[in-house]
C-alpha cells in the first residue's frame, strides 16, 4: 500500500483545499476505499477525512419539508432517520442493505454514491424521488441531479477538487409512493445482482401520474427504465401492468455477464424484481396487486 | 511512515506510535499487543475483526489507524470487567457458541452492541445483528440461542 | 437419547452436556493462534506466487529484492533440497506424497496453477516484504492449460506431469496421461441387471470446487535457534505430520524441530499439508531471526490452499417393482488439481455403501489440472457424491411411487451386510436411525403452507474415517489429579472429551483433569486430527493410559496401606481396603509418595477397529420459482455416534457440518477465469452462509455403539456434510419437479433449471 498524508479538514473550504493536492481521495467510511488502497486497485497519496466537518455528517430536515442527508452520514443513521424513515421509507431500507451491521456503523451514501459501482444500493431509491447533489469545488458549488454524477463504472463526473457534500431529497409528493428491492444469493453481505427502485404517484382517480423505475447492476451506471415508465403513466396499477412494465424494464437493462451473474438471468431479476417493487409500492398505499 | 496518535483503547488514552498505512486491526493487534481481535479476510467480508468505535459494531480492518484519534474503542479484552465474564461470554460457554474460536470475540462484541441497544432482541433480530459475522464451525445454531438465552434473562430481571 | 445396549455401570462423566474446557479463553479472545505470536526482532514473511496456470519457470533472479533495504532474506526452489518423484513420509497405512507437498510449498521448474508459490521473503515488517516481492524477476514460459476434465482429458491436452502414466488400465500406457488412475469396484453383472431393471434412474451432476472456509487464514511462526534447533508454532490439524513434511522438505533430521500446534481457527481438512511452514524455516535459518508468514484471505483462495475437488459424476441405478434395488453404476471422475494424490476409492465406496445390491459396478479416475492440488474437506468428495447418488434414489422412488424412506429401510445395509469393498458391515445402526426418522416430526408434520414451492428431501450419508494411531500419556500431580499430555491436535472438542474420560476412568470430575496437546517433542507419535478419528483412538489411548496410571497407583497405594493390591477397591479418587477400613485418597497418597517416583501411565491406540459414521438428513425447502432463491426452512440431521462423549459437543460438530453443506449445495463455488485465475477469490463473492441464511439445525443423536472399542465411540464429524446438498436437491425436486444436477445450486442455475422444463413461461 503506497504512504500517504492524512487531513482532518474541519470546514468544506479546508476539504477542498486538501483535495487540491496530487492524488487526493475523499474518506468517508472507507467500507470501499481503504480495501482499494490496500489491494492496490485506488492509490492515493493525500487521505482527506470528511467526517469532522459539520455539515458533512448532519441530516438536516429542511424547511420545505425535503430532507439533506450529509455526505458522510452513515447508512445507519440514514435507515433510522425518523423524517427518513417517515417519508422516504425506500432510501432508509436501501440504506440497511448496504453490508452487514459493521459496514452500515460506517458506509456513507454520499461514498456509496461516489465509489460509483453500477450495483450501489443506495443510489436508486435516491433516483426516483428526483434526489439532487450537492457539490463543491474550488470555483464554488453547484448542483445535479443525482443519476448525473455517474460516468462508468469506478469514475464520477466530478471535476478534479470537486467534492460532494449532500444528498438532498426534495420534499415527498403527496399521493406518491416507493420501494426498492434487490436479489442476493444470501440474505447479507452481497453485491446486488440487479437493483430495482420503483417510485409511483397516484391521482385522486387512482391512476398512476408519474412513475419512475431506476435499475442497479444492469448498465454501467445507475439507469432509469424509461419504457417501463412510459407503460405505467395513466394507468390504473393491477398485477398485469406492473408485470408488463418488468418486462418492458428488462429490455431498457443492458447488463454484462460477470461472475455474479449472466445477462440473461440479470434480465429476468429485473422483471421480476421491477413488478414487485411496483407492488411494494401498492402495499404502501394500501392495496394488495398480486404479482408473480 | 511513522505517526504518534493518542487513542481511546477499552477506556484507556494511549499514546502509540504507528505506522500510517496502519488499519485499527494492524493498530490494535501489532502495535498495542491487542490479539483478541482476529484477521479473516482484512476486506470487511467476514465481520472475525468486529470491535466498537463509540459503541457500534464495525470491521476494524476498514478503518485507517488515523481516523482512531477522537474515538473510544472497545475490543474484547475490553468486555470482561475485573475478570468477570459478560453475561455474553458466559452464555457462548455454557451454551456451546464457541467451537475453534476465531470468529467468537467478533460476535461477542456484536452480540453486546445488540443488547446494549435492544436487551429484548427477536430470534431474527439476533440473527441480523450477526449476520455480518461469519462462523465456519457452529452452523450459528448454539450462539444465536446463547444470544437469546442472555436475552431471556433480561426479560426474566426485568419482570422481578 | 440411547438407542444402543445399556452400558453398565452408569457413565457419570461421558455423557454430560459439559462446556468447553476452553471455552473460556476463546470467550476472551485469550486463545492463542500462530499469528497472535510477537517475538522481539520478528521478521514478517511473504510468498510470491504464479500468475499463471501452466508454466515453466526458465529464471528466477532474487537479488533486487535481497538488496532492497529492511530484507532480511529471500528463498525459492534452490534453497530446499530437490525430493523425488515418489518421495513420501509415513502416514497411516499410504503414507503421503511429499515430492507433492514440497511442489505445494515451492514450486520447482514448473507451476502448475495461479498462485503457487515461486519464492518467499522476510524483511523487517510486512510492507518492505511486500515490496521485495516485486522485485523478485521470474522469467516464465508460459504454456496451455487445461482448467477441467473435459480439457484434461481431451486428445490434445497440455500434460501437467511426464511421470504420470495412468494407474489401474490395462496394458500399462506408454504416454504420460492427465488421468492418474482408474479404479473400479465391482460384483455381480451390474449393466445386465440396469438393462433388465423394471424400474432405473440416470443421473449426471456437476459440482464445482468450494473451500473448507476456515476463518483462520493460514499462519506460522518459526525460530531457529543457534544451535539449528527449529521451533514451529503452526495453526496444523497434526503436528507430527507438519513434522514429517518441514524436516523431509528441508533435509533436517527430527531431532532438529519440534512443531507447536496452536490453537486453530479451522481447518475441516485444509491444514493436514503444510502450506509455508517449512519457506517459514528456511528464512529464519538463512536471516537468524524469527519469522512469522501469515496469508491474506485472497491468498488462501486464490492457489495458496487445497480446496476440495470438482466432480463429474454418471449415476444409474435399477430396481425391482418391489423397490429392492439390482444394480446400481456408478462413473466418478474427480478434478484433483495440479497435482496427483487424490484418490477416488473411498467416496465410491462410501456412496453405495448403505444400500444392499446385489450388482455393483463403480469406476472412478482422478485427473490433473491447472488449478490447485486438492485438499481434504471433511468426508472429502462425499456430498459430491452424494448429491448424485442419493438424487438418483431419489428419482428411483419417484419412478416407482415410493416412499423414499420406506425404500431405504427396503435397501438399508445393516450389521454384517456386503460392504462394496467385499468385506462386511460391522456393527452399524442405519435401520436405527431410518426409525426414528419415521417417528419423528419433521417426517410425520406437514410441510407448512406457503405462497412459494415447498418440498421435503431426504438424503443418507456414509462416512468410514480411518483410525491410524493415537497416543497419550497421564502423569499424577502432587495433588493427587491427573495431568494429561495428548498427541492429537483438538480440532472438535477433543480436550474436553479426552477430559470427560479421563475424569470417567479416575472417578473424579472433569475440573479435576488438567490436559493439553504435547508438541512434537513432548507426547508420542499421534496421528492428525483428521479422518473422524481422534475422539475414538484417542479415547482408547487415554484409557490405557488411566488404567496404566492406576494400576501403578494401586500398587503403591497398597504399599502405603499395607495390604494386598486386589483387596483394595478403587473409586471416586479414593483406595479403601476391603477389610479393615483402611482407605487413602489419591492426594494423600501423591502428598506422601511424590518423591518416591513418578506414577506415568501411558497409552497407545493403533488401528482401532473402525466405527463407521452414518447419517440422514430431512429437509424442507422453500422455492421462489421467479427467481431460484431456494429458502431452507427447516433441517433436521439425525446420526449414529456410537455413544455421545458430549452431547453438546456432537450437535455443535453436526451442525456446523450440515450448514458448510448447505453452503456448498447453495451458494458456494469457485469460479475460474479462462486464465485460471479464480475470479471471485474474497468472501464477498465467495459466498458462505450467514447467520440468516440458514435455520437452526435440530439433531437427533442415535447410540449403536462400536463393539471392542472403549465406550463404543464412533466418529462425528465428517458424515454431517455428506447429506445437505442432496437432501436440499432432493427438496428442490419434490418441490418443483425440477432436478438440479449443478451444485452449488445457485439461484441462477435453480432458475435455469426450472425454465428449461416450463419453457414457455418465463420469457423475458
Amino acid at each position: 500500500m503506497q504512504d500517504f498524508i492524512y487531513e482532518r479538514p474541519t470546514t468544506i473550504g479546508e476539504a477542498i483545499a486538501a483535495m487540491h493536492a496530487d492524488d487526493a481521495r475523499a474518506l468517508a467510511g472507507g467500507t470501499d476505499l481503504v480495501p482499494q488502497l490496500r489491494e492496490g486497485r485506488r492509490r492515493a497519496a493525500h487521505i482527506v477525512d470528511l467526517k469532522h466537518i459539520p455539515q458533512m455528517t448532519e441530516v438536516t430536515v429542511l424547511p420545505d419539508g425535503g430532507v439533506q442527508i450529509g455526505a458522510a452520514v452513515t447508512a445507519a443513521a440514514v435507515a433510522r432517520h425518523p423524517a427518513i424513515v417517515a417519508d422516504f421509507p425506500a432510501v432508509a431500507e436501501s440504506a440497511q442493505l448496504i453490508g452487514g451491521v459493521q459496514v452500515q456503523n460506517r458506509a456513507s451514501l454520499g461514498g456509496n454514491i461516489c465509489n460509483a459501482a453500477p450495483s450501489a444500493d443506495g443510489v436508486p431509491a435516491l433516483i426516483c424521488h428526483g434526489a439532487q447533489v450537492l457539490i463543491a469545488g474550488p470555483d464554488g458549488t453547484r448542483e445535479m441531479p443525482v443519476e448525473a454524477i455517474f460516468a462508468a463504472p469506478g469514475r464520477t463526473t466530478l471535476a478534479a477538487g470537486e467534492l460532494l457534500t449532500a444528498i438532498r431529497l426534495p420534499p415527498v409528493a403527496p399521493n406518491s409512493a416507493a420501494a426498492y428491492r434487490r436479489f442476493t444469493p444470501r440474505r447479507e453481505m452481497d453485491i446486488a445482482i440487479v437493483g430495482a427502485a420503483a417510485w409511483l404517484r397516484l391521482g385522486a382517480d387512482g391512476l398512476i401520474t408519474d412513475a419512475r423505475v431506476a435499475l442497479a447492476s444492469v448498465a454501467p451506471t445507475p439507469i432509469r427504465a424509461p419504457a417501463a415508465e412510459k407503460k405505467l403513466l395513466g394507468e390504473r396499477p393491477t398485477g398485469g401492468l406492473f408485470e408488463e412494465a418488468g418486462r418492458l424494464a428488462a429490455q431498457d437493462a443492458r447488463p454484462i455477464s460477470d461472475t455474479r451473474g449472466s445477462a440473461v438471468y440479470r434480465a429476468t431479476l429485473v422483471t421480476v424484481l421491477v413488478a414487485r417493487a411496483l407492488a411494494d409500492c401498492g402495499r404502501r398505499f394500501g392495496f394488495e396487486v398480486a404479482v408473480a | 511512515m511513522k505517526v504518534l496518535l493518542n487513542c481511546t483503547i477499552n477506556g484507556e488514552e494511549q499514546s502509540v506510535l504507528a505506522d500510517t498505512r496502519d488499519t485499527l486491526l494492524d493498530l490494535l493487534r501489532d502495535r498495542l499487543g491487542l490479539t483478541g481481535t482476529k484477521e479473516g479476510c482484512g476486506n470487511g467480508n467476514c465481520g472475525t475483526c468486529t470491535v466498537l468505535m463509540d459503541g457500534a459494531p464495525i470491521n476494524a480492518c476498514l478503518v485507517l489507524a488515523a481516523e482512531v484519534p477522537g474515538r473510544s474503542i472497545t475490543t474484547i479484552e475490553g468486555v470482561s470487567a475485573d475478570g468477570a465474564l459478560h453475561p455474553l461470554q458466559q452464555a457462548l460457554v455454557e451454551h456451546g457458541g464457541t467451537q475453534c474460536g476465531f470468529c467468537t470475540p467478533g460476535i461477542v462484541l456484536a452480540a453486546k452492541a445488540l443488547l446494549d441497544e435492544n436487551p429484548r432482541p427477536s430470534e431474527t433480530q439476533i440473527r441480523h445483528a450477526i449476520a455480518g459475522n461469519l462462523c465456519r464451525c457452529t452452523g450459528y445454531g448454539k450462539i444465536v440461542e446463547a444470544i437469546a438465552a442472555v436475552a431471556g434473562s433480561a426479560a426474566q430481571e426485568e419482570s422481578r | 437419547m440411547s438407542d444402543g445396549a445399556e452400558l453398565a455401570p452408569a457413565l457419570k462423566v461421558i455423557g454430560q452436556r459439559l462446556p468447553r474446557v476452553d471455552a473460556r479463553e476463546r470467550v476472551t479472545g485469550e486463545a492463542r493462534y500462530p499469528a497472535d505470536l510477537a517475538f522481539p526482532g520478528m521478521a514478517h514473511a511473504r510468498l510470491l506466487r504464479s500468475p499463471h496456470a501452466h508454466a515453466r519457470i526458465l529464471r528466477i533472479d532474487t537479488s533486487r529484492a535481497a538488496a532492497l533495504r529492511g530484507v532480511l532474506a529471500v528463498v525459492s526452489a534452490v534453497d530446499f533440497p530437490e525430493l523425488p518423484v515418489g518421495a513420501m513420509i509415513p502416514m497411516g497405512e499410504l503414507g503421503y506424497d511429499m515430492w507433492m507437498v514440497a511442489q505445494i510449498n515451492m514450486a520447482r521448474r514448473k507451476v502448475h496453477w495461479v498462485g503457487q508459490p515461486v519464492a518467499g521473503v522476510a524483511a523487517v515488517d510486512a510492507h518492505v516484504a511486500e515490496a521485495a516481492l516485486a522485485l523478485i524477476e521470474v522469467d516464465y514460459e508460459p504454456l496451455p492449460a487445461v482448467l477441467d476434465i473435459a480439457s484434461a482429458t481431451a486428445a490434445d491436452a497440455a500434460v501437467l506431469h511426464e511421470h504420470i502414466f495412468t494407474k489401474g488400465i490395462e496394458p500399462r500406457p506408454r504416454t504420460p496421461s492427465n488421468v492418474c488412475s482408474r479404479i473400479v469396484i465391482e460384483r455381480g453383472d451390474a449393466q445386465g441387471a440396469l438393462a433388465a431393471a423394471p424400474a432405473t434412474a440416470r443421473l449426471s451432476v456437476q459440482v464445482d470446487t468450494a473451500h473448507q472456509g476456515y476463518l483462520e487464514p493460514q499462519a506460522v511462526v518459526a525460530q531457529v535457534d543457534s544451535n539449528g534447533f527449529a521451533t514451529v508454532w503452526a495453526s496444523t490439524q497434526g503436528q507430527f505430520t507438519a513434522e514429517l513434511m518441514i524436516a523431509a522438505m528441508l533435509g533436517l533430521p527430527a531431532s532438529k524441530l519440534k512443531v507447536v500446534p496452536m490453537e486453530i481457527g479451522g481447518g475441516f481438512g485444509g491444514k493436514i499439508a503444510i502450506h509455508g511452514e517449512a519457506v517459514a524455516v528456511r528464512l529464519s535459518q538463512k536471516c537468524r531471526r524469527p519469522v512469522k508468514l501469515v496469508f491474506s484471505r485472497e491468498e488462501v483462495l486464490q492457489g495458496g490452499s487445497g480446496p476440495p475437488a470438482a466432480v463429474l459424476i454418471d449415476i444409474a441405478v435399477g430396481a425391482g417393482k418391489d423397490g429392492k434395488l439390482t444394480s446400481i453404476t456408478g462413473n466418478y471422475r474427480l478434478d484433483a488439481g495440479g497435482l496427483p494424490g487424490l484418490s477416488p476409492s473411498l467416496v465410491m465406496q462410501a456412496s453405495a455403501a448403505l444400500y444392499q445390491c446385489p450388482n455393483l459396478n463403480l469406476q472412478g479416475y482422478d485427473v490433473v489440472t491447472n488449478k490447485p492440488r486438492t485438499e481434504a474437506y471433511r468426508a472429502p468428495v462425499g456430498i459430491q457424491a452424494a448429491f448424485a447418488m442419493e438424487q438418483a434414489m431419489d428419482m428411483l422412488c419417484q419412478q416407482l411411487g415410493m416412499d423414499p424412506l420406506e425404500f431405504r429401510l427396503r435397501n438399508a445395509s445393516v450389521t454384517g451386510s456386503t460392504m462394496p469393498i467385499g468385506t462386511p458391515f460391522p456393527s452399524i445402526g442405519l435401520t436405527t436411525i431410518l426409525e426414528r426418522v419415521r417417528e419423528h416430526p419433521c417426517w410425520r408434520d406437514p410441510l407448512p403452507e406457503g405462497r412459494l414451492l415447498r418440498g421435503r428431501g431426504l438424503a443418507l450419508g456414509y462416512w468410514r474415517g480411518t483410525s491410524m494411531t493415537s497416543a497419550g500419556h497421564i502423569t499424577i500431580a502432587g495433588d493427587g489429579r491427573p495431568m494429561v499430555t495428548m498427541g492429537a491436535v483438538d480440532l472438535s472438542g477433543t480436550r474436553t472429551t479426552m477430559a470427560q474420560v479421563v475424569a470417567e476412568e479416575f472417578g473424579l470430575d472433569v475440573e479435576d483433569i488438567h490436559i493439553h496437546t504435547g508438541d512434537s517433542k513432548s507426547v508420542g507419535y499421534s496421528d492428525g486430527a483428521a479422518g473422524s478419528r481422534v475422539a475414538r483412538t484417542m479415547t482408547a489411548a487415554l484409557v490405557e493410559a488411566s488404567r496404566d496410571a492406576l494400576t501403578q497407583l494401586r500398587k503403591r497405594a497398597a504399599e502405603k496401606l499395607q495390604c494386598a493390591a486386589d483387596q483394595l477397591d478403587y473409586a471416586s479418587g479414593m483406595f479403601r481396603a476391603r477389610t479393615g477400613g483402611a482407605a487413602i485418597s489419591l492426594a494423600q497418597l501423591m502428598q506422601a509418595t511424590l518423591t518416591d517416583g513418578a506414577i506415568i501411565g501411558r497409552g497407545v491406540s493403533t488401528k482401532l477397529p473402525l466405527g463407521v459414521e452414518i447419517g440422514a438428513h430431512v429437509c424442507d425447502v422453500e422455492v421462489d420459482d421467479r427467481t431460484g432463491l431456494v429458502t431452507v426452512l427447516r433441517y433436521t440431521a439425525f446420526q449414529d455416534v456410537g455413544l455421545a462423549l458430549n452431547p453438546a459437543a456432537v450437535e455443535g460438530q453436526m451442525e456446523g457440518s450440515v450448514v458448510q453443506g448447505l453452503g456448498w449445495a447453495l451458494t458456494e463455488g469457485f469460479d475460474y477465469g479462462p486464465d485460471g485465475r479464480l475470479r471471485n477469490a474474497s468472501l464477498l463473492d465467495y459466498r458462505m452462509p450467514t447467520a440468516l441464511d440458514v435455520p437452526k439445525i435440530d439433531c437427533v443423536i442415535v447410540e449403536t455403539p462400536v463393539p471392542n472399542v472403549p465406550y463404543g465411540v464412533r466418529g462425528v464429524g465428517e458424515v454431517p456434510i455428506v447429506p445437505p446438498a442432496a437432501a436440499v436437491a432432493n427438496a428442490i425436486a419434490r418441490a418443483t419437479g425440477v432436478r438440479v444436477t449443478r451444485m452449488p445450486m445457485t439461484p441462477e442455475r435453480v432458475l435455469t433449471a426450472l425454465k428449461r422444463v416450463r419453457a414457455s413461461e418465463y420469457s423475458t
